[in-house]
């Protein structure tokens, strides 16, 4: 039981770390800390075999999320130098 | 689902929505969005609506690309 | 049977050595994958960290790689056993053709991490300990300091370059 409660920790800390951090590139690994303990938290209350899929899902469409976010970040940056 | 972890996601949707009102960089706004969208996950999953949660997964990233078509044709 | 809070201390260690083992294996440090992977070394090294430790943050941020693998291996063991594990080696499969990646890296992570879990809770280690111990494992290389983080994986990269010395950076 206490390994949901790390999860929901570590995902409220990071939180506050994005908000701390200026930079925008440098937010991205926060976030992905935030991504890896909601799929946690998804798996650690629902233990059916779907939840698997409902987990991999999610955790695959934040990783594109950021994916995206990080390319068209660069690729506006070397079009305007 | 018991309060710690109520709260806790609750924070995050909190935290979100916040960090997307005050900042004013799209890219910063769209970072900040997905946190809350992070937040609004444990709930959809702890009524048991997996199939829900699966197809929020999928759409949500697909709304930020098409908001990065625009974003991108203003920097450029 | 052990504490609860040191089965997951255990637990954090034996991720967190599975995983780094996985990505200097598969040459995630020596450059990065797309671009934006690029774009997040690059800040990283004008914040003050090393650039070899930023293209591996910023090929974990931007694909599916072994900490993912490791983290869904851990969710399948704990939902449905083994044949869980090995079906999230699937899906991390499909992630990782989504995001432009060949893949070997996330999918081999997988299933050594399912055959690890499934192997520590036979002999007393819950499956949740695992999932825990991965959030830790990665709050510490991505979530405190990107400064120390990515110094840290640029000494292992050179460890793991004398090693092999074939592929120098």
């Amino acid at each position: 039981m206490i390994a949901i409660y790390i999860c929901a920790g570590i995902a409220v800390y990071a939180a506050i770390r994005i908000i701390a951090e200026h930079n925008t590139m440098r937010k991205l690994p926060f976030l992905n800390v935030v991504s890896f303990a909601v799929t946690g938290i998804i798996a650690l209350l629902m233990p059916h075999p779907i939840t698997i899929a409902a987990a991999a899902a999610y955790f695959v469409g934040s990783t594109l999320e950021s994916n995206a976010i990080a390319s068209t970040w660069s690729g506006g940056i070397k079009k305007d130098g | 689902m018991d309060e710690f972890i109520m709260i806790a996601c609750s924070g995050l949707v909190l935290i979100g929505m916040t960090a997307a009102i005050l900042h004013r960089d799209p890219f910063d706004k769209l970072i900040s969005l997905s946190i809350l969208i992070a937040g609004i996950f444990p709930f959809i999953v702890d009524r048991g609506y997996l199939d829900v949660a699966a197809a929020t997964a999928l759409i949500a990233p697909l709304s930020t690309i098409f908001i990065l078509m625009v974003c991108r044709r203003e920097t450029a | 049977m052990l504490d609860e809070p040191l089965r997951i201390l255990i637990a954090a260690i034996i991720c967190w050595l599975n995983f780094m083992t996985i990505d200097l294996i598969f040459r995630l440090p020596h450059s990065g994958g797309v671009s934006g992977a690029t774009a997040i070394a690059q800040e990283v090294e004008k914040g003050g960290g090393k650039l070899n430790g930023g293209f591996m943050m910023g090929n974990i941020v931007s694909s599916p790689d072994a900490s993912a693998g490791t983290l869904l291996a851990s969710c399948g063991v704990y939902c449905a056993g083994l044949p869980g594990g090995l079906f999230a080696a699937l899906l991390v499969y499909i992630g990782n053709r989504i995001c432009y990646d060949p893949g070997y890296a996330g999918t081999t992570g997988c299933i050594t991490a399912t055959f690890i879990v499934y192997g520590a809770t036979q002999i007393g280690f819950v499956a949740s300990d695992f999932i825990a111990g991965m959030v830790i494992a990665i709050l510490t290389i991505q979530g405190i300091s990107y400064v120390h983080a990515s110094r840290l994986v640029a000494r292992l990269w050179k460890v793991r370059c004398r090693f092999i010395p074939e592929d120098k950076p």
